[in-house]
């Protein structure tokens, strides 16, 4: 009995000496010691040909001390700090960083990264391995391309927000009220790359100057081939794609009124793509109808539009407005020679067998694509008004 | 004599038999470098392939109540012959051990915890498992409900919260591949997680009710392949293309887990899941290794065998493969040959041999 009891108690010393010694300290990164990072940036160092990397680290003290800036004498007031480095590769200014933070980059939590224009123009292959293969970065963080450099994109202080790569990221995730540009995470983007027809794209970011302001404006898509910059979409372009692809949200679409004195202006509901691929004796047509659904959200005339007559060439009127938006887009993928619909893909899918013969000479196939586009608009509602507001003429 | 004393019910053999198979879900991997998206067809195949075999070592414990493998090795095949296949048997499941225990190690160190000397985790996960195998298979078999349940719920969780990001047209074109790499990819799966079930002809010898065997054998690889095919189906609509260039694919593939930018960063869940059911995968795998190896050597007891052998299955499983990319290669292309004759011919031929021979005597009773 006491041999039993004893044993127990030695059982009972190991394990709570285990508990002590197996938590262990070694690797331990304790939260005032990480330098949490919401931002990167990547720019090239021209003299050098080096990698010159942003990353912006949030200021511990600011973002407990709440709306009171420049707590405990901070200077500028600035709640983060864009800390920056040069090296031959990603991981290497990453690592070089810590000359400068006297950490590691903690990287988890991530939200955006952005690209300079010349790092987008000499190609992302040999970038993005990194932000893929790391352990700490998430395969849904944000790509962005800057219009100019990376770096001061990141400096633009928002007048909301505290961070300026939380606000980019604000700003990304709601490209579903206009439609005019799309979030690409790294996960998209590399299975864009992958593919090797289909074009890659990521949205473009850029500085306008208001008064004695910065602002950020994220508008448009740059597009990638093989990973290489080859040009730019505009608003209405990324709409026709995002038709086509069945990604459009919302977003606003104006037509002439029937008695062509106004306008009225639809808000997309909702919206819905089928992409057919045919081929038929080695043409290719892809078959493309959408279905839209919108609300007459405002009109500029004094004609009563919510009558049965007037929305019906409303819808039609909008139906060659969505017709006109996909064939921009299509006239620009031709142009760039980049299959940004990935059609390519869809015909592999479909034809796997002739796709074999026709992959290398994808780009001039592409040329001669059809479209045969038939678009169902529909207008569901007209919200508080069911007549517009001008003298009512009374019926004799 | 049989070694183990202890007794299993049908049931349990079923809920074994579902985890050990489900625990090689992570080793699907190995598969979806090869055979892309056409890897749901490939389990598929497989298991269609592996079903005969399996029934024929159901029919073979049938036949051979109360006895294990290597005392059915022994009757069959004479005395000699008998040992050296056992002992064949018995460098395949300690192989197989070490290689599982690495992979535990793997996942960690690539995916949870970075900076932890890799050793450790060899170590901590081969003391667990080695307590387990101290407490014998009852233990075992009546926890294994409880791991079967938690790595289902893991899997159907992550299909459900994964299923707004899935592109269905990712399994197009459907016969792609050609046939090499498919007939490659079968011969992993059925060698991997179906094939080695032969262990179980260790376990069955200890069910108390043999009766049913079959069914609950079948019911359980059932369980065993459906969340296989989750897992590979959910892995191929998520990430599309891009699915073979990732050390693991779940793992990805739950990383992009994104409700409201609420329900975000579920790694845990697989992390939960795959220790658990790898848990269960090596457990067995050291239960049948020290019996084995006791009944070749006609010990009382197997427990002496357990500590010394962990501490084997530790050094082996730290040394034999440099990195991840010689384990993925040496599985895919030699780990899976030397276990061809274990799997798919000794127990049918087994089988065949003592039907001729009508074994097993009734006057010369059990055991050798």
């Amino acid at each position: 009995m006491i041999k039993k009891n004893s044993f127990l108690i030695i059982k009972l010393i190991i394990c709570f000496s285990m508990c002590i010694s197996l938590s262990g300290c070694s690797g331990a990164r304790e939260i005032n010691d990480l330098e949490i990072v919401i931002g990167m940036g990547v720019d090239k160092d021209k003299d050098t040909g080096d990698i010159l990397l942003t990353a912006q680290v949030v200021k511990k003290d600011a973002a407990v001390g709440g709306a009171g800036n420049g707590g405990g004498g901070g200077g500028d007031g600035k709640s983060f700090w864009n800390v920056s480095s040069n090296g031959k590769s990603i991981f290497d200014a990453v690592r070089q960083i810590t000359h400068k933070t006297g950490n590691r980059l903690f990287i988890s939590h991530n939200q955006v990264v952005i690209f300079g224009n010349d790092i987008a123009e000499e190609g992302l292959q040999e970038y993005i391995d990194f932000f893929l293969r790391a352990h700490e970065m998430r395969p849904t963080t944000m790509i962005l391309i800057a219009e100019k450099k990376a770096s001061e994109v990141l400096d633009a202080k928002p007048e909301t927000e505290k961070y300026p790569a939380m606000n980019i990221a604000k700003l990304v995730e709601t490209s579903g009220f206009t439609s005019h540009f799309f979030e690409v995470n790294m996960k998209d983007f590399a299975s864009c790359m992958m593919s090797g027809t289909t074009a890659s794209l990521a949205p473009s970011v850029s500085i306008v100057q208001e008064k004695d302001n910065k602002d950020i404006y994220v508008a448009g898509m740059v597009v990638f081939k093989n990973g290489k910059m080859v040009g730019k979409m505009n608003h209405d372009e990324v709409r026709g794609l995002l038709w086509v692809l069945g990604k459009v949200k919302s977003g606003v679409i104006i037509v002439p009124s029937p008695n062509k004195q106004g306008k009225a202006i639809l808000e997309i509901v909702k919206a819905k793509s089928k992409v057919k691929p045919e081929m038929k004796d080695g043409r290719i047509v892809m078959n493309i109808s959408i279905k839209e659904e919108s609300s007459l959200s405002e009109q500029t005339t004094t004609e009563n539009l919510a009558t049965d007559k007037a929305l019906e060439k409303l819808q039609e009127a909008s139906a060659e407005v969505i017709r006109q938006e996909i064939m921009a887009a299509f006239n620009k993928s031709r142009e760039l020679k980049a299959d940004i619909f990935g059609f390519g893909e869809m015909i592999h899918k479909k034809y796997h067998k002739e796709w074999k013969t026709i992959e290398d000479k994808w780009d001039e196939i592409y040329q001669t694509i059809e479209l045969k586009i038939e678009v169902d608009s529909k207008i569901i509602k007209t919200d508080l008004l069911k007549k517009p507001v001008s003298p009512i003429k009374k019926e004799k | 004599m049989n070694i183990e004393k202890g007794k299993i019910s049908g049931q349990q053999l079923l809920f074994l038999i579902a985890g050990f198979v489900h625990g090689s879900a992570l080793l699907i991997d190995f598969t979806v470098g090869i055979t892309e998206h056409q890897t749901w067809m490939v389990i598929l195949a497989g298991l269609i392939i592996t079903v005969p075999v399996i029934l024929s070592y159901v029919v073979l414990a049938k036949r051979f109540p109360e006895m294990n493998l290597v005392q059915i090795n022994d009757m069959v095949y004479g005395r000699f012959l008998g040992k050296v296949i056992s002992i064949y048997y018995i460098f395949f499941f300690l192989m197989t051990l070490s290689f599982n225990i690495r992979d535990v190690g793997e996942l960690y160190i690539t995916f949870l915890m970075q900076d932890t000397p890799f050793i450790f985790f060899l170590i901590v996960f081969t003391a667990t498992v080695s307590y387990a195998v101290a407490k014998g298979i009852e233990v075992l078999a009546r926890v294994s409900h409880l791991f079967v349940v938690t790595g289902l719920f893991a899997i159907i969780s992550t299909f459900i919260l994964l299923i707004d990001q899935m592109d269905f047209s990712n399994f197009l074109p459907l016969f792609e591949l050609p046939f090499i790499k498919i007939f490659q990819g079968i011969h992993i799966v059925s060698a991997i997680p179906f094939g080695e079930t032969v262990v179980f002809l260790m376990i069955m010898g200890c069910l108390n009710n043999t009766e049913h065997a079959v069914k609950k054998t079948f019911l359980g690889l059932m369980i065993g392949v459906v969340s296989l095919l989750i897992v590979a189906i959910r892995n191929t609509a998520v990430l599309g293309g891009i699915q073979t260039i990732w050390t693991s694919t779940s793992f990805q593939s739950i990383r992009l887990i994104n409700i409201g930018t609420v329900l975000t960063r579920m790694d845990f869940l697989i992390g939960i899941a795959q220790t658990i059911l790898i848990f269960l995968k090596c457990s067995i795998f050291f239960y049948v290794s020290v019996t084995a190896i006791s009944q070749l050597f006609g010990l009382k007891s197997y427990l002496p065998l357990v500590l010394p052998l962990a501490g084997i299955e530790v050094i082996v499983a730290a040394t034999v493969f440099q990195s991840p990319v010689d384990h993925a290669t040496i599985t895919q292309n030699a780990g899976i040959i030397y276990s061809v004759p274990l799997i798919f011919i000794f127990p049918p031929l087994s089988l065949l041999i003592a039907k001729i021979r009508g074994l097993p005597k009734p006057e010369r009773g059990k055991g050798t």
